[in-house]
C-alpha cells in the first residue's frame, strides 16, 4: 500500500474530530455495552487461535506476535 | 504538480478543521465519579477442537488433530478514585497429535503422520499472567497505563511489558492513544527426535545411510517490539468508529524449532509408516509487520446493533491479508438476553518461503511447510448469547453476578482444516 495514501487518509479521518460534538447526556446509545469499539472479553479465545492459525495479527487488541511461540 | 496542489490543500484543509470548532472548556465538578466502582471479577473459559490433515511438524503432511481447554481469571481492582489494577491470569492445556510426533516413535503404535504417538510430547500446558496498572487524571480525559506479562510451556518462554497513553478530547468524542510492548522471549527447542544426539535405529528403511543436514539453532532467544496508534471518534448519537494501526518488528529466532521440512532432492528414509525429516524450517530472523484496522458500531434501534471489523495486513514475509467481520447484538425482555450472530472472512497470500510437503530443495536458504503460512481463506460462523443483570442480583459470597456469555463458533479453512471453539464467560462485581 502507497505510504503516502495512509498518512492522506489518517489526516482527512483526524479533521472527523470537527464534525460533531454529541453530548453527554446525548449518548445513551452510545454507552450501550454492545457499542463499545473493541473486542468483547470472551473474543479472547477466537482470537488467540486465530493468532496461531493465521499469519496476520494485531490491530484488534490481541498479541501481535510476541508471548507465543505462534506466527 | 496537481496532484501536489490537490494533496496539499486537502491536507491544510483537514488540519484548519481540527481547529475548527470551539469546544467549551470542561467543568471541574466537585464530585469525581471513580473510574471503576468495584471490584470486578471475570471468570472465562474456552473448550476449543481442530483437525486437519497438514500438520508442520510432519513437513505439511499428517493430522491437526488438537484438543484445548483454557479457564483464565480477570480481576480488575479499583485502588482509590483514579487507578485500577488489572490482573490476567490462565492456563491452556492442550492435547496435540501433531506435537506428539514430535517424537512418533515414544508409544505403543506403529509410527505414523497421521497417528497421534501417546508418548510425552503429546500434551503440554501454557500458563500466562498479565498485571496491568492504569491511572486517570481527574477530568478523565488523560489514561496512563503500564503492564508486565509472564507465560510459559514447555518450550517456549515469555517475559513483556509495555505502556500505553489515552487521550479524550472534543467533549470525550474524540479518543486518540498510543502504545509500546516489548516481549523477550526464548525458545527452549524440542527437535524432532531424528535430529537430537545419539538417535539411531535398526528399522531406517531407505537407499544408503539415513543423513540430514540439520545443524541447532545458536540464537534461541526471540524478541518482538511493537507500537501501536488508536483513534476513535463519535460520528453521531447512534454511530462511532475507531482505527488502529501497529507497526510491529520482530527479530530472533522465529522458526518452530520442532516443524519439520522434507526436500525434494534428497533421498527418502522411513521408520515404520513414518518418513524422517530432512532439516526443521528455516525462515529469516527479521519480520516486520503492518496491521491496520479499523471498527464501525452503528445502533439501529433499542434492540439491534451492528458491530463491524475490517483489517489489512502486510508483512516483509510477503503476506497479504484481509479480514472483514460482522456481529448483530439482537436484544430482548428488555436488553435482559442478548442474542447475537457472527461472521468472519479471512484471506491471506502465501509466505515466500512457503511450499507444501516435499516441494522444497536443499538449496534454498528459507523453507517452510507450515500450512499457517500458506494461501488460504478461511469462514468463521458463530453465534452468541448474552444474559446482562444490570443489578447483579444473584449473589456468591460478596459477589453479584451481572453477565453470563456464551459462544460458539465453527471455522473452515481452504485448505481442509476445521476447529469448533465453545467459550462461556461470567462476570461478577463485589457488593
Amino acid at each position: 500500500m502507497n505510504y503516502k495514501k495512509i498518512l492522506l487518509i489518517g489526516f482527512c479521518i483526524a479533521s472527523l474530530t470537527s464534525c460533531v460534538a454529541v453530548r453527554e447526556y446525548e449518548k445513551v446509545n452510545l454507552n450501550d455495552p454492545d457499542m463499545k469499539l473493541s473486542a468483547n472479553s470472551i473474543e479472547r479465545f477466537e482470537t488467540n487461535f486465530q493468532i496461531y492459525r493465521e499469519a496476520a495479527s494485531g490491530a484488534n487488541g490481541g498479541k501481535t506476535g510476541g508471548g507465543c511461540g505462534c506466527n | 504538480m496537481k496532484y501536489i496542489f490537490s494533496y496539499t490543500l486537502l491536507l491544510l484543509l483537514s488540519c484548519s478543521a481540527l481547529y475548527a470548532q470551539e469546544t467549551p472548556q470542561d467543568s471541574l465538578a466537585t464530585y469525581k465519579k471513580r473510574v471503576l466502582e468495584t471490584t470486578e471479577v471475570d471468570f472465562l473459559m474456552s473448550y476449543y477442537t481442530q483437525d486437519g490433515t497438514h500438520a508442520a511438524v510432519t513437513g505439511g503432511k499428517g493430522t491437526e488433530e488438537l484438543t484445548d481447554i483454557t479457564p483464565t481469571f480477570v480481576v480488575a481492582i479499583p485502588l482509590n478514585d483514579d487507578d485500577v489494577l488489572t490482573i490476567d491470569a490462565g492456563i491452556s492445556a492442550y492435547t496435540s497429535a501433531s506435537s506428539s510426533n514430535i517424537d512418533p516413535f515414544d508409544g505403543d503404535k506403529p509410527a505414523d503422520p497421521f497417528v497421534a504417538s501417546s508418548g510425552a510430547s503429546q500434551s503440554d500446558v501454557w500458563a500466562n499472567m498479565n498485571i496491568n496498572y492504569s491511572h486517570s487524571s481527574d477530568d478523565r480525559n488523560d489514561v496512563w497505563a503500564a503492564h508486565v506479562n509472564v507465560a510459559s510451556e514447555y518450550d517456549y518462554f515469555s517475559v513483556g511489558f509495555g505502556g500505553s497513553y489515552t487521550k479524550l478530547f472534543n467533549e470525550k468524542n474524540t479518543e486518540i492513544g498510543v502504545k509500546a510492548n516489548i516481549f523477550l522471549d526464548t525458545w527452549n527447542p524440542q527437535y524432532p527426535i531424528e535430529f537430537r544426539d545419539g538417535f539411531s535405529r535398526p528399522d531406517i528403511v531407505g537407499t544408503g545411510a539415513y543423513a540430514n543436514s540439520f545443524e541447532k539453532f545458536a540464537n534461541e532467544g526471540r524478541n518482538t517490539y511493537s507500537l501501536s496508534l488508536s483513534f476513535s471518534q463519535i460520528l453521531s448519537k447512534n454511530a462511532q468508529a475507531s482505527i488502529f494501526l501497529d507497526l510491529v518488528k520482530q527479530d530472533g529466532l522465529l522458526s518452530t524449532p520442532h516443524q519439520r521440512v522434507y526436500f525434494s532432492d534428497v533421498a527418502d528414509f522411513f521408520v515404520q509408516n513414518f518418513q524422517l525429516g530432512d532439516d526443521v524450517e528455516r525462515l529469516p530472523n527479521t519480520r516486520f509487520k503492518v496491521p491496520i484496522g479499523g471498527r464501525f458500531n452503528y445502533y439501529i434501534n433499542e434492540s439491534i446493533s451492528l458491530r463491524t471489523y475490517y483489517r489489512y495486513y502486510f508483512d516483509d514475509w510477503g503476506i497479504n491479508s484481509h479480514t472483514a467481520s460482522i456481529e448483530v447484538p439482537i436484544k430482548f425482555a428488555e436488553g435482559k438476553f442478548t442474542l447475537y450472530p457472527t461472521y468472519r472472512y479471512y484471506t491471506q497470500t502465501a509466505a515466500d518461503y512457503f511450499a507444501p510437503f516435499e516441494a522444497h530443495v536443499s538449496t534454498s536458504e528459507f523453507y517452510t511447510s507450515d500450512y499457517d503460512l500458506s494461501k488460504f481463506d478461511s469462514h468463521q460462523y458463530g453465534a452468541g448469547f448474552k444474559y446482562y443483570d444490570v443489578f447483579a442480583k444473584l449473589k456468591i459470597f460478596k459477589f453479584g453476578l451481572k453477565t453470563v456469555d456464551l459462544r460458539y463458533n465453527y471455522y473452515s479453512r481452504s485448505d481442509g482444516l476445521s476447529a469448533n471453539i465453545i467459550s462461556a464467560g461470567f462476570k461478577f462485581v463485589m457488593d
